[in-house]
């Protein structure tokens, strides 16, 4: 195994699995502020990750599973000092990394609560890189990966 | 963590309310923010101050509830977060400029960053706090 709880620098990777309901998405935000924090990374980078982890996880809830029940796993690990967080579920194959970017040149209005909109907006903003594919047994794996040093953007 | 929502009806005329939300708001109680704020305007509030200084989080949906109080504030009707809006966003929105009748206070950084980042401070005018916000709107 590469990490083990004592090497500070290879933490242990680690998981929630929960049910795909809206009300447990404050518990997902609440692991993944726990992992940032036992990786080591910033409140600012645990700022972003929740944020992204949340509209990630929101979107899998209303429009991959559609409100019918489903599983939704979650891993957060750390790789040459990237946080990676993967979300996994077997739901409709849907990647929000294809989706088109906002004309900025307008305001914004968001299209529906969780929609193709601001969410995934922020879901990219807020990390370094997105990557989706589509599990060979059926579902989406997403992973959202961000440097432990530096925002990922300027302000 | 759940939300909680303090409501104050500071009168004047056009009467005044002030909407605190403290918490986490995200799409499991985005809809409580939209309910509050109509029954405001039922109860005849017609400017709007929403105090954010101690929600610690912000969904995409919370942005929507905000969206949401606007239209509710200006007397239209609220949007059906099941159907699209975009159509009705052309109606009253083309305009580039923040809402009149409406002010976000003391939003937290975390907060104020996802404003910043989807452009929603075109929409909203963010108060440092909230008696910033209720100053400007009174003497609006």
């Amino acid at each position: 195994m590469a990490g083990s709880a004592a090497d500070p620098r290879n933490p242990e990777p680690r998981a929630l699995q929960i049910p795909a309901s809206v009300d447990h998405l404050a518990e997902v935000r609440s692991f993944v502020r726990d992992c940032v924090a036992d990786f080591g990374g910033s409140k600012r980078v645990a700022d972003d990750l929740v944020q992204a982890v949340d509209e990630a996880t929101c979107n899998v809830m209303l429009h991959g599973y559609r409100g019918k029940p489903g599983d939704i796993a979650i891993e957060a690990a750390v790789r040459d000092r990237n946080i990676e967080i993967r979300i996994m579920d077997r739901a409709t194959a849907f990647d929000p990394t294809a989706a088109q970017a906002r004309d900025a040149a307008r305001p914004p209005a968001p299209t529906r609560i969780g929609g193709m909109g601001l969410g995934i907006e922020l879901l990219r903003g807020m990390t370094d890189e997105v990557h989706h594919s589509v599990r060979p047994d059926g579902g989406n794996e997403l992973t959202l990966v961000h440097s432990m040093d530096r925002p990922t953007q300027e302000d | 963590m759940a939300m909680t929502i303090d409501v104050a009806e500071l009168g004047g005329n056009p009467p005044l309310a002030c909407v605190a939300l403290a918490g986490e708001l995200d799409a499991s109680n985005y809809e409580q923010v939209i309910d509050v704020v109509r029954k405001a305007y039922a109860d005849g509030a017609r400017r709007l101050v929403l105090d954010l200084e101690q929600l610690t989080f912000m969904a995409s949906s919370g942005l929507f509830a905000l969206h949401s109080a606007v239209r509710i504030m200006g007397g239209e009707t609220p949007p059906d977060p099941e159907e699209g809006w975009s159509a009705l966003h052309q109606m009253s929105m083309d305009e580039d400029a923040p809402a009149s009748n409406l002010r976000l206070a003391a939003a937290q950084e975390p907060i104020a960053r996802v404003l910043e980042r989807t452009g929603m401070l075109r929409v909203f005018a963010l108060d440092a706090t909230r008696a910033d916000a209720i100053a400007t709107l009174q003497g609006a």
